[in-house]
């Protein structure tokens, strides 16, 4: 890990025991190790002697802001802080741009993000469970169950997304774990697309009924995103009206995905936490960051960048290009 | 004990799909593996240890029509010709697609209902309840683990009228048509608990043939008649006296690979005595309550029932559920008795290991832990049970 890293680290706990001793929040949401060190997974801290398990490490991918939305706050009214990295960022700005959650009653630490590694890339390259992942420099060094070893490079682990990031400076915070990164210059990247877009709309229509019949209907891409947050009332499963299909056939899971990437569409920064959380791995980004490169090109809009904009789907310009009419 | 050399595993998967149709983990193109239908160019998948699900959808389908029907609605007291037209196109229906009127509802306010069943079971002979007319050719799945097969076994009892509670006629055709070849774990996981609950990674609950990896192929052994008949073919060798050696030894070394994380003693006692604790909305805060748990899990078993029309011709089908799904506790009235997170996430630990057990004498979990590798956040249904069993020693302290 880099001396940056650490320092952010470091800044993270220390802020995190600040926050808890003035009683400024009730609970802070930050990343801790899981069952095996490979694993980090979010940590929700309420004593102040808890701080010290609080990570900051290449492999905190969880967006955290997903624990902001509506049922999740436990008590309701709780106050919270939280750790957010660039993308993360984005989605918490989306949801105060419409107001859902309260600013009043949040803390933000914002994380500059040197990029999140692809741990479904890197675990397919072992048959063996990988139980340890350190970080040391420009290496990762990575451990199986059965004590297999392998030194990678970690600029070739770092997911697609992360590998061309627009923002990996926070949007919005209180505090800061760190230094801000230098801005990335030049118009936003949407990569792993070319090989799509190539695609006749046939070709298209295939790919798309190919991924998604091997959908389980989990549901763990909808409630893992953090913006998207009507719970209980999804239309995807309601049965009155019943509007969506609730058989688990290719159709069916086609037309609930495309439900999903409407709904979130203007706030949806593609943070892949849905892409991350599947458990069949369906390429989900293939319609989110498709639609968030159409909104660009023809909107010139970009999801949760100001908590003063208006989302993409609550404005309307008279300049809107809206194809050839 | 008998022998299978290496290279004759696909001569064995071709013999035995002359009869049945042979499901085994394969990877997908995506990297995932997954039970699928063997064919000669299709390789199976032994290294990677557990296929991303279990292969309960072969006896419990995700996605199970019961019935077809047409469902003809006619507004009688303003058109009440169209009344006897409906009856006669709903007859001539009948007898073209060969079903039964099942409902005729009077006019009750102003509308005449008339459903008529076009198809029972899954595809088929009308009726509902009977299991006639089902595909009921035999499969056969090999390469699945102890703990997937144990799974099966725990989801038998509900099914299969244990206690003398609920019989399903479709999954128990599916079921008696299905033998199941397991493979001894080579490589357990970190996450494998099978030990704790009384299971083996060579364990043979819900298991016909139980295969164990050795030099050179594998050491077979039949656990039930239905596994005594199929190995009998010729393509088994008899086993030399180093072949059960070295079965043995790969079991052993299996068994030392699985962790004992928690003590299965108290679990229940804990559960039952914690039902109203604290800490359990302090377990389920990283809980998004997708669901996800559920569908990995080989033992789940939770379906709901939909009907769904469109344009007059109706479908009933099944669909597996979970108890985090909105709908799935949801009353009538619009009252959810388990309306908050932590409630939702209570139950599955507490069905699986109190209320399961009291009903069917077994647990529903066997221990596979894919529901901690595949959570998004990871919830680590064994800190949950270690947590829960502290429970009942924390009171007994106190009192
Ligand atoms: S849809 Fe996916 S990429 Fe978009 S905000 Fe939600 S979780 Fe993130
Ligand atoms: S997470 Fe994957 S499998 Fe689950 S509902 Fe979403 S797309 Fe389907
Ligand atoms: S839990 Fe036991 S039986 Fe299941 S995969 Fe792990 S070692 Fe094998
Ligand atoms: S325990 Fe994990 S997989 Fe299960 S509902 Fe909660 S978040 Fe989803």
């Amino acid at each position: 890990m880099s001396g940056a890293e650490i320092a952010r680290q470091d800044r993270i706990r220390e802020l995190a025991r600040q926050a808890l001793t003035e009683g400024k929040v009730d609970y802070f949401i930050g990343w801790k190790a899981g069952h095996v060190p490979s694993e980090v997974i979010p940590a929700f801290v309420r004593n102040v002697d808890e701080c010290d398990m609080l990570l900051w490490n290449p492999l905190c991918h969880h967006n955290l802001t997903t624990f902001l939305k509506r049922k999740m706050p436990d008590p309701p009214d709780a106050r919270i802080g939280v750790c957010v990295k660039g993308c993360d960022s984005r989605t918490l700005v989306a949801l105060l741009q419409e107001t859902l959650v309260d600013k009043e009653r949040l803390y933000v630490v914002g994380v500059p993000c040197d990029g999140i590694i692809d741990r479904r890339r890197l675990e397919k390259a072992f048959s063996d469970e990988v139980i340890d992942i350190a970080f040391q420099g420009e290496q990762v060094v990575v451990t199986t169950r059965g004590g297999e070893t392998k030194e990678l490079a970690y600029e070739e682990l770092l997911l697609e997304q992360c590998a061309s990031c627009d923002f990996p400076n926070p949007r919005y915070y209180d505090d800061l774990a760190g230094e801000l990164l230098p801005q990335p210059e030049g118009p936003p990247r949407f990569p792993g697309l070319e090989e799509y877009e190539a695609l006749s709309a046939e070709e298209k229509d295939r790919v798309l009924a190919d991924a998604f019949a091997t959908c389980i209907r989990c549901f763990a891409c909808i409630h893992v995103c953090p913006v998207c947050y009507c719970w209980d009332q999804c239309v995807n499963r309601s049965r009155r009206p019943a509007l969506v299909g609730q058989k688990v056939a290719a159709k069916e899971n086609l037309m609930f995905q495309m439900v999903h990437m409407f709904h979130v569409a203007g706030r949806c920064p593609s943070c892949g936490a849905c892409d991350r959380s599947c458990p069949v791995e369906i390429p989900l980004y293939l319609l989110h960051r498709k639609m968030n490169k159409e909104l660009f090109e023809m909107l010139g809009f970009q999801a949760g960048l100001n908590v003063e904009d208006k989302p993409v789907f609550q404005t309307f310009n008279i300049d809107d290009a809206l194809g050839e009419q | 004990m008998k022998f299978l050399a290496r290279d004759q595993l696909p001569t064995l998967l071709a013999d035995l799909s002359t009869a049945a149709e042979v499901w085994v983990p394969v990877k997908q193109q995506n990297g995932v593996v997954q039970f699928d239908r063997w064919a000669p160019d299709v390789d199976v998948e032994l290294d990677v240890f557990l296929a991303r699900q279990s292969p309960k959808e072969n006896v419990f389908p995700q996605t199970e029509t019961y019935l077809e029907y047409r469902y003809l609605m006619v507004c009688s007291a303003q058109r009440p010709e169209f009344t006897d037209q409906t009856r006669e196109e709903l007859r001539q229906l009948v007898e073209s697609e060969g079903g039964e009127v099942v409902a005729e509802v009077p006019p009750v306010a102003q509308e005449l209902l008339l459903v008529a069943d076009v198809g029972g079971g899954s595809q088929g002979e009308p009726g509902l309840g009977s299991a006639a007319g089902m595909d009921d050719s035999a499969q056969i799945i090999l390469g699945l683990r102890p703990c997937d097969a144990r799974g099966l076994s725990q989801m038998d009892n509900v099914f299969g009228g244990y206690g003398g509670f609920y019989f399903d006629p479709y999954y128990n055709v599916r079921r008696n048509n299905t033998t199941i070849i397991a493979v001894t774990c080579r490589t357990p996981r970190s996450t494998c608990f099978c030990r704790a609950l009384g299971g083996s990674p060579a364990g043979t609950e819900g298991v016909d043939v139980l295969m164990t990896e050795i030099e050179g192929g594998f050491a077979v052994e039949a656990v039930t008649p239905k596994g005594e008949s199929l190995v009998e073919r010729s393509v088994f060798e008899k086993a030399q006296p180093e072949v059960e050696e070295s079965a043995v030894a790969a079991k052993q070394a299996a068994e030392a690979g699985v962790n004992v994380p928690f003590e299965l003693d108290g679990v229940r006692e804990g559960l039952k005595a914690g039902f109203d604790s604290p800490v359990w909305h302090d377990l389920a805060m990283r809980c998004i309550s997708c669901g996800t748990c559920t569908y990995v899990c080989p033992s789940c078993y939770c379906f709901n029932i939909n009907d769904e029309i469109v344009e007059g011709t109706g479908e009933r089908f099944r669909c597996w559920d979970n108890c985090f799904n909105p709908m799935y506790t949801l009353e009538t009235s619009g009252h959810n008795p388990r309306e908050s997170k932590h409630a939702r996430f209570r139950n599955r630990f507490s069905h699986k290991f109190w209320y399961y057990p009291d009903k069917y004498d077994s647990l529903l979990c066997s221990g596979c832990g894919r529901c901690i590798m595949y959570c998004p956040t990871h919830v680590d249904i064994r800190e949950v049970l270690r947590t829960m069993s502290a429970e009942t020693t924390a009171e007994k302290g106190e009192a």
